[in-house]
């Protein structure tokens, strides 16, 4: 790890630290993941999660362990950045808008599991911003359910109950 | 479907055990087709590709270096410099392994900065509270009106002979009519002079002559310490109001005199009969006065007046009663209101000779009638100028001095070797005034704060729903 990433961040846990670094290398692949799925345009998703992580590491001095773990505190500043984005191109790129390139099925993959996960896909289009913005937290930056009440500033109840219900029109859209 | 709590919990748990395992097995089947999404939508997360993943690890392994030639650049480096001296400085004000004071020192400094500003303001506009408590001494023009008056008021009550002799001549020229008009007024000004006059000339020399001059230079010294010397330095009366009227030779002055006296406790009963004899001894009273003897406050005030031409016997031997701690004077000018009363009071008195002329002169009833009613008013107005010339002169002829016995030891010394208790009641005075400052301060960065806090919570509300408007 670089001298420059000396700076380090107390975990929520206990009462050891990690660095800048150890937290990028466990949470990059998921803020991605987040990103993307957020703004539904890898190169725009690369733009903003690489924004998002130097933005965390300039402030990584306001990190206060009491207001949540590093991952609330890194996916707060992740969003922040994705919804900024989202704003600068709203007339151009919509949550609702078809564009869409964040995933596509290898040659190799089941012709099922192809339909399955277009199916998936073509649900989400039809889940509103919040109720994507929900999934995408919980599935593709793999965060607690009270990780993501800390993120949206919900009790962690209302973000199970949200969670839920965008489960369940998720589930009816794939089944209709 | 319900969305029962305990529903909701399950389902969500169940979720949260296939995304733990990476199988969906609930018994379920709405459940398990949830924890099939939920795998569905975990397998369909975007994944970075290598060529970023490897650009931006480099990035983070360089801390997110910024071209130095751009603006930004110059400006992180900048940024950073005053960083890196800012946490210097944090390091040393912060004496503890935890780091607190650096931690501290930026919202401190925050804070600090504009309370500092503010206490400037409110320093620069109002001054420091409790005011400079300082003497009184020399001639003043503040606040002497309000001593002067009721030391005129109290010499009216008591020394009435002399405007009632004047009255008198007054009178006896009224009843003499018109040819004996010349006679009255020189009653008034002659014969009544002989007595209420006579007294008002002495008051006169005093305040003009010998008499004044000493009187104010035995208190020319005024807060300075000392037993009340009369060494002495003529004091010159300071005009107050446009009252000094230039060439007046006999000029009235109101005096008025304050003297503390240092007197020990067991020792105040007996001062306090020393002060009144002396002040019987030179021809004055006790207006009023108070002494407390008691073991926990002790002290005592006296109200005097004392005739002006005895006002320099009277001090010197009122000094000799005990040490003076200190003392001031203030006079006031009022030649201007006399003058102005005595030429009213005389064009009064002869508009009443021709009156009282018309009216034995008078041809009808009516006539005399009319003469009558003005006669009256006219008799109004010299007895209201009678009264004000009365009132000026026994303010004039009679100095207000106000003696204060404070017990030796707890009254407040000034000095540098104070008591335990000066040092008390100092920090006792400094507190207070601290606790003064801090409230004027509070009252104007209370109210700036709050609308700050305000604007700062309001800021945030609207930011956050104008990134959240991007997922509406």
């Amino acid at each position: 790890v670089n001298e420059a990433l000396a700076g380090r961040m107390p975990v929520a846990t206990g009462t050891d630290t990690e660095t800048f670094a150890a937290l990028y290398e466990r949470t990059f692949p998921r803020v991605y993941a987040y990103v993307a799925s957020l703004l539904r345009d890898r190169s725009a998703a690369e733009d903003v999660t690489a924004q998002a992580f130097e933005r965390a590491y300039r402030r990584r001095g306001s990190y206060r362990a009491r207001r949540g773990s590093p991952e609330a505190w890194l996916f707060g500043i992740a969003r922040n950045a994705a919804l900024d984005e989202l704003r600068r191109r709203k007339r151009r790129a919509r949550l609702e808008g078809d564009p869409e390139d964040t995933g596509a099925l290898g040659a190799d993959d089941h012709a099922e599991l192809a339909l399955r996960r277009e199916a998936v896909r073509a649900a989400m289009g039809a889940l509103d911003g919040r109720e994507r913005d929900l999934i995408a937290l919980k599935f593709s930056a793999g965060l607690s359910n009270a990780e993501i009440a800390t993120v949206l500033g919900l009790s962690e109840t209302a973000t199970g109950t949200r969670l839920h219900r965008t489960l369940t029109k998720l589930r009816k859209a794939c089944n209709d | 479907m319900t969305e029962d709590t305990a529903t909701i919990e399950r389902d969500l748990a169940a979720v949260d055990a296939a995304l733990a395992s990476g199988a969906a097995a609930h018994d379920d089947t709405f459940t398990r087709e949830l924890q099939e999404l939920a795998l569905e939508l975990r397998a369909d997360a975007p994944e970075p590709g290598p060529a970023f993943a490897e650009e931006l690890a480099a990035r983070v392994d360089d801390g997110f270096p910024r071209d130095p030639r751009s603006a930004r650049g110059r400006a992180q480096a900048a940024a950073e410099r005053q960083q890196a001296a800012l946490e210097r400085l944090a390091a040393r004000a912060a004496r503890g392994p935890d780091g607190l004071g650096r931690r501290l020192l930026k919202p401190i400094a925050g804070v600090g900065l504009p309370l500092l500003l503010i206490v400037v303001v409110v320093f620069a506009a109002g001054g420091p509270p409790g005011g400079s408590g300082g003497d009184s001494d020399s001639l003043s023009s503040a606040g002497s009106s309000s001593s002067a008056e009721s030391g005129g008021g109290g010499a009216e009550s008591s020394g009435s002979g002399a405007g009632s002799t004047e009255s008198s001549g007054e009178d006896s020229a009224a009843s003499a009519g018109g040819g004996a008009a010349s006679r009255g007024d020189s009653a008034a000004s002659g014969g009544g002079g002989a007595a209420g006059g006579g007294a008002a000339s002495r008051g006169d020399s005093a305040a003009s002559g010998g008499g004044g001059a000493a009187e104010g230079g035995a208190l020319q010294s005024g807060s300075a310490r000392g037993t009340g010397d009369t060494g002495v330095a003529p004091a010159q009366p300071l005009p107050r109001d446009g009252g000094f009227v230039p060439g007046q030779r006999d000029r009235k002055i109101e005096r008025s005199f304050s003297l503390e006296l240092d007197v020990p406790l067991d020792d105040m009963a007996r001062v306090a009969d020393q002060v009144t004899a002396v002040t019987n001894r030179h021809g004055g009273f006790v207006l009023d006065s108070s002494v407390d003897t008691g073991e926990d406050g002790g002290g005592g005030d006296f109200s005097l007046r004392i005739p002006t031409e005895r006002l320099r016997p009277a001090l010197r031997d009122l000094a000799e009663v005990a040490p003076v701690i200190r003392q001031s004077q203030e006079g006031r000018d009022v030649t201007r209101e006399h003058v102005t009363a005595k030429d009213r009071l005389q064009a009064a008195r002869a508009e009443r000779r021709s009156l009282l002329r018309r009216l034995e002169a008078a041809a009808t009833d009516t006539e005399a009638e009319a003469i009558r009613r003005r006669l009256d008013l006219v008799a109004g107005e010299i007895s209201g100028l009678r009264g004000q010339l009365r009132d000026l002169r026994l303010r004039t002829d009679y100095a207000v001095v106000t003696v204060s016995l404070l017990v030796a030891g707890k009254h407040d010394s000034n000095g540098v070797g104070g008591s335990f208790d000066d040092a008390m009641d100092d920090a006792g005075g400094l507190l207070v005034g601290s606790a003064g400052v801090l409230i004027r301060v509070l009252a104007l960065a209370l109210p700036l704060g709050l609308v700050a806090l305000a604007t700062w919570l309001a800021g945030r509300v609207v930011r956050r729903r104008r990134r959240e408007s991007a997922l509406a």
